[in-house]
C-alpha cells in the first residue's frame, strides 16, 4: 500500500486564490519533492506534466492534431481523476475556441470526440451556445472577450479551473489525487505567475529603452 | 466444541488487545510520523511537537498489554468464550483507534505546519479519537473483572 503522508505534507499550502501571493514552492522544489512517489504513480504524474505542457502550446496547431492528441489520452491514461482533470480542460478548451470562432464569423471546428461537442454544434448560432447554466464562467468570460480585456477572460477561466479542482481536492486527504490536484492547481499558479514575469520583462525592456533614447528613466 | 479449541479461543482473547492494539500503534504511529517527516521538510523549527504528535498512538499498546495482563491470571476453561469475546473486541476497538488516531495526528501536523497557532486545536481530534480507545479499554478491564479466572473474578 503506497503511503502519501509523507509527500503531502512535506508540499506547501497552496494560496485560497492563484492570485493571491507568490508561488509557494519552485519548480525544482516541487520535482525533487514529487520524486518520491513510486514508479508507476511517477508515469501518471508525468501523463499530467505532459498533459499540462502541451496545453501550453503554440496557437498554430490544428484542429486535427488537438483531436488526435485527445484520442491518444483518451486511450493512454487509466486513472479516473487525471481522466477527469484531462475532459474537463478539453471541455474548456473546446469552448473558448468555439467562441473564438463563433466572434469571428467562422465554422464550427473540428472538435474532439466529446458529447459537448455536439451540443455547440447544434446551438452554434445562439449566444454562449446555451451553455450559460452549466459552465457559469462562460457569460462572464464573454462579457471580459467582448469588452477587449484578455487577461481578465483569463482570470476567469483560472478562477473557474482553481475553483473546481479545489473542490475536487476537498474529497481527498493524503492519497495520490491529492498530489495530482495539487500539481494540477501548482501549474495555474505557475501560468499566472508567468503571465506576470512577461509583464515584468515587457516594463524591464521599456524602461531599457526608455533609458537609451532619452537618457533617464521616465516614472 | 472441543475443549483444546476452547481454550485456543480464550488464549487468542488474552492475546488479542495487545496484538490488535499494537497493529494500531503501528499503522496509527507510521502515518502520524510520515506526515512528521514530510512536514519537517517544509517547515525551518518547532520539529519536536510534530514528531511528539506522530507518537499519540502509542497509547493503544500500552492498553492491550494492561488488558491482556488482567485477564492472563489463572486460566479457567469456563471463562475461556469470554475471554475471547472481550478480547477481541476490545483488541479491534484499539486497532481502529491507533489507526485512526493516526490519520488525525498526520491531518493535525499538516495544518500546524501551515497555520501553527492552530497547534492545541488541531490535536483535539486525535485526543477524541484517545478517548473511545480509553472507554474500550476501561470496560474491557471491568467485564474481565467479571470472568470467572480474571484478577478478581469470580
Amino acid at each position: 500500500m503506497q503511503s502519501y503522508y509523507t509527500l503531502i505534507a512535506s508540499l506547501p499550502q497552496l494560496p485560497r486564490a492563484f492570485d493571491d501571493g507568490p508561488i509557494p514552492i519552485s519548480a525544482a522544489t516541487l520535482r525533487h519533492r514529487v520524486s518520491m512517489l513510486d514508479h508507476h504513480d511517477r508515469q501518471i504524474v508525468q501523463q499530467v506534466s505532459d498533459f499540462f505542457r502541451w496545453d501550453r502550446q503554440p496557437r498554430d496547431r490544428s484542429d486535427a492534431e488537438i483531436s488526435a492528441t485527445h484520442r491518444r489520452l483518451v486511450a493512454e491514461i487509466r486513472h479516473p481523476l487525471v481522466a477527469q482533470v484531462v475532459h474537463h480542460r478539453f471541455e474548456m478548451r473546446m469552448l473558448i475556441a468555439a467562441l473564438r470562432c463563433q466572434r469571428g464569423g467562422l465554422p464550427p471546428p473540428v472538435f474532439p470526440e466529446l458529447p459537448l461537442a455536439v451540443w455547440i454544434q447544434r446551438h452554434w448560432d445562439e449566444p454562449c451556445f446555451r451553455l450559460n447554466d452549466r459552465f457559469r464562467w462562460l457569460p462572464r468570460f464573454c462579457q471580459a472577450i467582448e469588452d477587449h480585456q484578455p487577461r481578465r477572460a483569463q482570470w476567469h477561466l483560472f478562477t473557474e479551473l482553481w475553483n473546481h479542482w479545489s473542490r475536487l481536492n476537498d474529497q481527498y486527504t493524503f492519497s495520490f489525487e491529492s498530489v495530482v490536484l495539487y500539481l494540477s492547481r501548482w501549474e495555474i499558479l505557475h501560468r499566472w505567475a508567468s503571465q506576470n514575469e512577461q509583464r515584468g520583462r515587457q516594463r524591464f525592456n521599456d524602461l531599457v529603452d526608455d533609458i537609451l533614447q532619452t537618457g533617464g528613466v521616465t516614472c | 466444541m472441543d475443549e483444546p479449541m476452547v481454550e485456543m479461543l480464550g488464549r487468542i482473547g488474552i492475546y488479542a488487545p495487545l496484538f490488535l492494539g499494537a497493529i494500531g500503534s503501528i499503522l496509527g504511529c507510521a502515518a502520524g510520523g510520515q506526515a512528521a517527516c514530510g512536514a519537517m521538510l517544509d517547515v525551518e523549527g518547532g520539529y519536536g511537537r510534530l514528531i511528539g504528535v506522530s507518537a499519540l498512538p502509542s497509547s493503544q499498546t500500552i492498553y492491550g498489554i494492561v488488558v491482556m495482563l488482567s485477564m492472563n491470571g489463572s486460566f479457567q476453561i469456563q471463562a475461556a468464550p469470554g475471554m475471547f469475546a472481550i478480547g477481541t473486541l476490545c483488541g479491534l476497538a484499539l486497532l481502529f483507534s491507533g489507526w485512526f488516531q493516526g490519520k488525525c495526528c498526520a491531518s493535525a501536523i499538516h495544518a500546524t505546519k501551515s497555520k501553527p497557532e492552530v497547534f492545541g486545536l488541531s490535536v483535539a481530534p486525535a485526543a477524541i479519537v484517545e478517548g473511545f480507545a480509553v472507554f474500550a479499554f476501561v470496560f474491557a478491564l471491568i467485564l474481565a473483572g467479571g470472568l470467572p479466572s480474571a484478577a478478581g473474578g469470580s
